[in-house]
């Protein structure tokens, strides 16, 4: 073997990586998840959650609420800091701080909906429910160590009225955001509900057939390897996104000047990709079989709720927020994603994986060590963790040691260090990341022990 | 007059300070413009969320871009 042909087999691989990723993942998962992040961001008054960060309020109230705003208000890492710094030094203290540092990008609508997408339901589920359960456990534990400290601040504080807003989340926003987590759901869920086949019919022609066959020899399927190979369907799913990128950035960039035509544009094509992704396709000898199901429905009669609500329930500069803050995720995360997708799917064909196996092939203590470790020194990108983790999971890497890691990474990147550091000073940082380190692996080595 | 756009440079905080400036401009306004990065000196005004709106010292809004018409209200009373 020469060292061109290992180069085209790598690009390969890393191409086709990419391709079945942005078919089958990127779509019904990615991009409403984007759009109930950007929603999250420019929709939701904070002031609904940060009144129940101040200085007096109780501990049953103030710890939860942290959980919760990390959720809901960490959409933007730059408004994060000055809120985590504000809740410590002004609000509910170092406790419900720390609780609402730690949740934050753990359990962020993109990273979850991808995770259960891409990985399984399983690690997004022990993502979420660990991460609340440890953000709460490490905040008490926080201060409780740090009791002295955080009661002369309490004493330092003076009144004031940072958390007095009295703002509530308006009933029309609260049914727009079960409307968008729906289409996400029924783009998802793996259910019968939404996967039965009503009824279908099949467009005669024998190009599908070939049309696959010239797909499958461009980037070859291999289950062993988890690599999916890219279907018919996928095919004309990835030129509809190409599509949607290009008017995006004529039709979202200057959002603030109004909606123009290309903003209408773009709309209608991200509507006809998520209810053309929802059709049941496949290729047969006689043609392209194409079948209705329920996703096909509710997608459809919940796109349609969106558009509607929008349209009527909001305000001008409302949408055009919306709308920015959407956009501003995608210019953020995607083209990182994509470079993070493409190296993930090379290293997967590079890194033996013996050597996978034998670090962290079994859930034991120091494979979950290995895991948080990895997660603490490699700093990837927002999401980029999700295809590493896939990658180490098709390397044989055991399922604990894998929510280790993915607990870890968001977590504990040295950047985040540092500016944790600025905020609560080099002791109490230190405790931090030590705790968080071993809730990780003791959060790995559980969870590989319970689906054993 | 005094205006000081809070947040660590995020693509909002630019927004807010496009939106300040262009009112300032329609109103035919004198204003200097200072662009607060550092995080102690945010956390000396009140607030928790960037970016901020802060005019001769004053909160106007946090954590959202105003819209043009609350700016300009906001603007024209403080000339008085």
């Amino acid at each position: 073997m020469n060292i061109a042909n290992t180069i085209i087999d790598l690009l390969q691989s890393g191409l086709g990586g990419l391709a079945a990723y942005l078919a089958a993942h990127v779509l019904l998962c990615l991009l409403p998840a984007f759009f109930i992040a950007g929603a999250l961001a420019a929709l939701m008054p904070k002031e609904a959650i940060t009144r129940y960060l101040g200085r007096d309020a109780p501990k049953w109230i103030s710890y939860p609420a942290s959980a919760l705003g990390g959720f809901v208000l960490a959409v933007c890492s730059c408004t994060i800091m000055p809120l985590f710094a504000s809740i410590y030094k002004k609000g509910a203290g170092l406790g419900p701080a720390i609780t609402f540092l730690f949740v934050g990008p753990a359990v962020n609508i993109l990273a979850i909906s991808f995770t259960g997408v891409q990985i399984g339901m399983d690690i997004a589920l022990a993502r979420v429910i660990l991460s609340i359960v440890f953000g709460v456990t490490i905040g008490l534990l926080m201060a409780w160590f740090f009791r002295k400290d955080d009661a002369a601040h309490a004493e330092k504080t003076n009144n004031n009225n940072l958390f007095s807003g009295k703002a509530k989340i308006p009933t029309h926003t609260i049914i727009f955001f079960v409307l968008l987590l729906g289409t996400l759901l029924a783009g998802t869920l793996q259910i019968g509900l939404f996967r039965n086949v009503l009824f279908e019919f099949t467009v005669p022609g024998s190009w599908p057939l070939k049309l696959q066959n010239y797909l499958d020899g461009l980037i070859p399927p291999d289950p062993s390897l988890g690599i999916e190979g890219v279907s018919v369907h996928g095919l004309f799913l990835i030129i509809l996104l190409i599509l949607i990128g290009l008017s995006a950035i004529k039709g979202f960039k200057d959002i603030y000047e109004g909606f123009s035509t290309w903003t209408y544009i773009t709309l209608g094509l991200i509507t006809l990709t998520l209810i053309a992704a929802s059709f049941f396709v496949a290729t047969a000898d006689q043609g392209l079989v194409i079948g209705f199901n329920g996703r096909l429905i509710s997608e459809t009669l919940l796109l349609a709720g969106v558009w509607w609500m929008m349209a009527k329930k909001f305000e001008e500069n409302q949408r055009q927020e919306w709308l920015w803050e959407t956009w501003r995720f995608v210019k953020q995360i995607i083209p990182l994603l994509l470079v993070g997708v493409f190296a993930a799917s090379i290293a997967r064909a590079l890194i033996p994986a013996v050597w996978i196996q034998t670090l962290a092939g079994r859930n034991t203590i120091w494979a979950n060590l290995a895991g948080v470790i990895f997660g603490v020194f490699m700093y990837f990108p927002t999401l980029v963790e999700v295809p590493v983790a896939q990658t180490f999971l098709s390397l044989g890497m055991h399922r604990g040691p894998l929510l280790a890691y993915l607990l870890a990474d968001p977590e504990l990147s040295l950047q985040s260090i540092l500016i944790t550091n600025s905020v609560i000073g080099k002791k109490k940082t230190a405790v931090y990341v030590i705790l968080v380190a071993i809730f990780s692996t003791l959060a790995g080595l559980i969870f590989g022990w319970f689906i054993r | 007059m005094e205006i000081k756009i809070l947040g660590g440079g995020c693509p909002k905080c630019h927004r807010l300070e496009a939106v300040t400036k262009e009112v300032v401009e329609e109103l035919g306004l004198e204003a200097e413009f200072i662009h607060v990065k550092s995080m102690p000196e945010i956390m000396a005004y009140e607030v928790m969320t960037t970016p901020a709106l802060v005019v001769n010292e004053k909160v106007l809004s946090s954590g959202r871009i105003p819209s043009r018409e609350e700016i300009k209200s906001w603007l024209i009373d403080l000339k008085k």
